[in-house]
C-alpha cells in the first residue's frame, strides 16, 4: 500500500514533454557559455545603489499606522488560521487555516516577496506582537528593559534551517500534516518556540536571524528591486540584495533545506521514489512500525536525503572552485558564492507551485465568507464558488515553468559571477573558479527540468 | 574581446536557439506517440455482465465505450490506472465494485460524485475541459483510513 498524504490537490500537472525537456536544457547551456563569455569584466552588483522614494510616499508607506495596521492583519490571520484549524471542518480544502498556510502564506508570500521585497517583516505576526509584549512591559516597567542576550554567532541559520525543515515535514511527510487541526497545533507550537526565542535574544534579532519564515522570505525578497534604508524606502538593482547579504553560519545548510525539500516533493510522484518508498516502508514496518507511520519514516529518510544531495552537489562544487587556486578556504568560498542558489531555490518554488497557487489561492475567495467551511456561513455572498482549474493550461503553464528555471539559473550565474570578479584577484583565477561554479548551476537547473518531467509519472 | 564580438555572440547564439525551436517544435499529434508505458488508456475490462447502459451514439460518431475501474473490496483491480485523454473529449467513465454498501467515487478537479455499489455502477459522463492530471478517489477508502486513490485521469492539451 502506498498512500500519498497530499492534502490540498485539485488538479496536478502534466510533466513537461520531452522536445521542451530538450529545448530548454540546450537553451540553458547556451546561455551558460555565452554568459561566461560576455558577462561584465568589473563588479556591478556589490553595490547596488539606492535611489529612495520621494519623501512624502515613503512616508505614506511606511509610518506608525501602517506598522500597526501590518501587525494587526498579520496577527489577525494568525489567530484566524488557529481558531479556523481547531473549530472549522477537517477537510484541507475546505478550511482556512490548511489552503491559507500552505497556499497563500507558503508559495504565495514568496511571489510577494521577490515582486515588492520584505513586505512579511511588516506582517510578521511574531514580530508584531513581540514587540507589542516589549511595549508594553517597558511602559509599564517605565524605563530601560534588560539587554537581550548575544545571539551565539554559532548558531547562525540552524534554528532557521530547522524551522523550515519541520514545515515542510508538516507539509511533505505527515500523513495527516494538512489537517486543519495539526496545522492549528503546529502553528501554536511553533510561536510558543518563537516567543520563547524572542523573549531571550530580542524580538529584532530574533526576526531576523532565527525566525523560519522571515528568514526564508527575507531572502527572497532580497531578489527585488524593493528596499528600505534607515526608514526610507526606495530602489536598488534587482538583485543586489543577494549580493549585500552578509550570511551567517549555517547558510548552506539552509539554502539547502530550500532546495532539497521543494526536489523531495517533485521526485515524491516520480518512479524514483514511487518504486522504492515501499520497500523502505517495509523495512519499517518489519521493525515493528504501523503501515503509516512506516511510510513517514519512509518519507522523512526521503526529505533528508534531498536535503543531503543538494548540499553534498553544493559543497563538492565548491570544492572543485577551491582546486582552481586562491587562498580562501572551503568555508570562506561556500559562504561567497552561497548567495547565488537563492534564485535558483525560488525558480524551484515558482516552477513547482505555480499552478497550486493558481488553483488553491482561489480558494481564498470562497473561504473569506466560510473560513471554517461549515454549512451556511457566507460573510460576503462568496461561499459557493469554487476553484476553476481552467484558468491555466498545461502548455502555457510549461512555459512559465521553464522560464522560471532559465531565469532562475541566468541570475543565479551573474551573481556568482559579480562575485568571483571581488573574491579573486587575479581575473583568470575568477573566471576559472566559474566554471566549476558553472556545473553547479547546471547540476541544479537540469535537476529541476528533471523534476518537471517526472511529475505524475 | 571586442564589444562587438561579444554582441555578436550573443545574437548567433540567440538566433540558433530561435531557429531551432521552431524547427523541432512538434506537431500537435506527434508528442504523445512516444509514451513509452503500454498501460496507457488500459482498459481492464471485466466484460459488461449485467447489462450496463451500451453506449448510445448521441455525438457525431458513435463514442468508444466507456473506460472501467473496477473495485474488488476497495482495492482497484489491475492497481491504479492512468485514464488518458485529450482535451475537448467526451469521457465515460465507469467505476464497479462488489461491496453492497454505497462508495461515494470522487473526481477532483472536475469535481464530479457518483456512487456506487454492488449492481449498480458509477457512471461518469462528461467533457474534459480542463488538461492536467487529476486523482480519483473512492470516499469509503478514505473513511477508513485507506489508500482512496483508484485511478488517475489524465488530459493531454489537444
Amino acid at each position: 500500500m502506498f498512500v500519498i498524504a497530499h492534502g490540498i490537490v485539485g488538479r496536478t500537472d502534466l510533466p513537461i514533454p520531452e522536445w521542451l525537456f530538450g529545448w530548454a536544457a540546450a537553451v540553458v547551456l547556451v546561455v551558460s557559455f555565452v554568459a561566461l563569455a560576455v558577462l561584465w569584466p568589473q563588479p556591478r552588483l556589490q553595490d547596488g545603489g539606492f535611489r529612495p522614494l520621494p519623501p512624502w510616499l515613503s512616508r505614506a508607506l511606511t509610518n506608525r499606522v501602517t506598522d500597526v495596521l501590518c501587525g494587526l492583519i498579520g496577527v489577525g490571520l494568525l489567530g484566524l488560521v488557529v481558531y479556523a484549524g481547531f473549530s472549522g471542518v477537517q477537510v484541507a480544502m475546505a478550511n482556512f487555516a490548511s489552503e491559507f498556510v500552505f497556499v497563500v502564506f507558503w508559495t504565495g508570500m514568496v511571489g510577494v516577496s521577490v515582486l515588492f521585497g520584505d513586505v512579511f517583516r511588516a506582517f510578521n505576526p511574531w514580530r508584531a506582537l513581540g514587540r507589542f509584549v516589549a511595549w508594553i512591559s517597558q511602559t509599564a516597567a517605565g524605563g530601560e528593559m534588560p539587554a537581550p542576550l548575544k545571539y551565539p554567532e554559532r548558531l547562525g541559520y540552524l534554528p532557521a534551517a530547522a524551522g523550515l525543515f519541520a514545515f515542510t515535514t508538516l507539509e511533505l511527510v505527515a500523513a495527516e500534516g494538512s489537517k486543519p487541526s495539526n496545522v492549528a497545533i503546529a502553528t501554536l507550537v511553533y510561536s510558543a518556540i518563537t516567543f520563547v526565542a524572542m523573549a531571550l535574544y530580542g524580538v529584532d534579532q530574533w526576526s531576523r536571524k532565527g525566525e523560519a519564515f522571515g528568514v526564508y522570505l527575507n531572502l527572497f525578497s532580497r531578489i527585488s528591486p524593493w528596499t528600505s534604508r534607515d526608514g526610507r524606502v526606495g530602489l536598488r538593482k534587482p538583485l543586489s540584495g543577494l549580493a549585500a547579504w552578509k550570511p551567517l553560519p549555517g547558510a548552506v545548510l539552509l539554502l539547502a533545506v530550500m532546495i532539497g525539500t521543494v526536489t523531495f516533493d517533485g521526485a515524491a510522484e516520480a518512479p524514483i521514489w514511487t518504486g522504492v518508498a515501499p520497500d523502505i516502508q517495509d523495512a519499517f514496518v518489519s521493525l515493528g512500525l504501523s503501515p503509516e507511520h512506516g511510510l513517514e519514516a519512509a518519507f522523512l529518510i526521503g526529505e533528508m536525503l534531498a536535503v543531503g544531495l543538494v548540499y553534498g552537489f553544493y559543497r563538492l562544487g565548491i570544492a572543485g572552485a577551491r582546486s582552481v587556486g586562491g587562498d580562501l578556504s572551503a568555508r570562506e568560498l561556500a559562504n561567497a558564492f552561497v548567495h547565488s542558489l537563492v534564485p535558483i531555490a525560488f525558480a524551484y518554488v515558482a516552477a513547482h507551485y505555480l499552478t497550486q497557487l493558481l488553483y488553491q489561492g482561489q480558494s481564498m475567495i470562497f473561504l473569506i465568507s466560510n473560513p471554517l467551511g461549515d454549512d451556511g456561513t457566507d460573510f460576503f455572498g462568496t461561499a459557493d464558488r469554487a476553484v476553476d482549474y481552467g484558468v491555466i493550461g498545461a502548455t502555457t503553464a510549461w512555459y512559465w515553468q521553464v522560464g522560471f528555471v532559465v531565469v532562475g539559473h541566468v541570475a543565479a550565474l551573474i551573481l556568482a559571477h559579480d562575485r568571483a570578479l571581488v573574491t579573486y584577484d587575479k581575473p583568470r583565477l575568477a573566471v576559472r573558479s566559474q566554471y566549476w561554479m558553472l556545473v553547479i548551476m547546471v547540476g541544479f537547473t537540469s535537476l529541476a527540468l528533471w523534476l518537471l518531467a517526472q511529475s505524475n509519472g | 574581446m571586442s564589444n562587438r564580438a561579444r554582441a555578436g555572440l550573443i545574437v548567433l547564439a540567440v538566433a540558433i536557439v530561435a531557429v531551432a525551436f521552431i524547427a523541432l517544435r512538434p506537431s500537435d499529434s506527434s508528442d504523445k506517440a512516444d509514451d513509452p508505458a503500454g498501460n496507457a488508456e488500459t482498459t481492464a475490462t471485466t466484460p459488461a455482465d449485467d447489462g450496463a447502459e451500451t453506449p448510445t451514439a448521441t455525438a457525431e460518431s458513435a463514442p468508444p465505450p466507456p473506460k472501467e475501474i473496477t473495485l474488488r473490496d476497495g482495492t482497484p483491480q489491475g492497481g491504479v490506472q492512468r485514464i488518458e485523454v485529450t482535451k475537448g473529449d467526451e469521457v465515460r467513465l465507469q467505476v464497479r465494485t462488489n461491496e453492497t454498501t454505497p462508495d461515494e467515487i470522487h473526481l477532483h478537479g472536475y469535481d464530479i460524485e457518483k456512487e456506487t455499489r454492488s449492481g449498480a455502477p458509477a457512471n461518469f459522463r462528461f467533457k474534459a475541459d480542463i488538461e492536467g492530471v487529476f486523482e480519483i478517489e473512492s470516499h469509503t477508502a478514505e473513511d477508513a483510513g485507506k489508500e482512496p486513490l483508484i485511478a488517475r485521469l489524465v488530459v493531454e492539451p489537444s
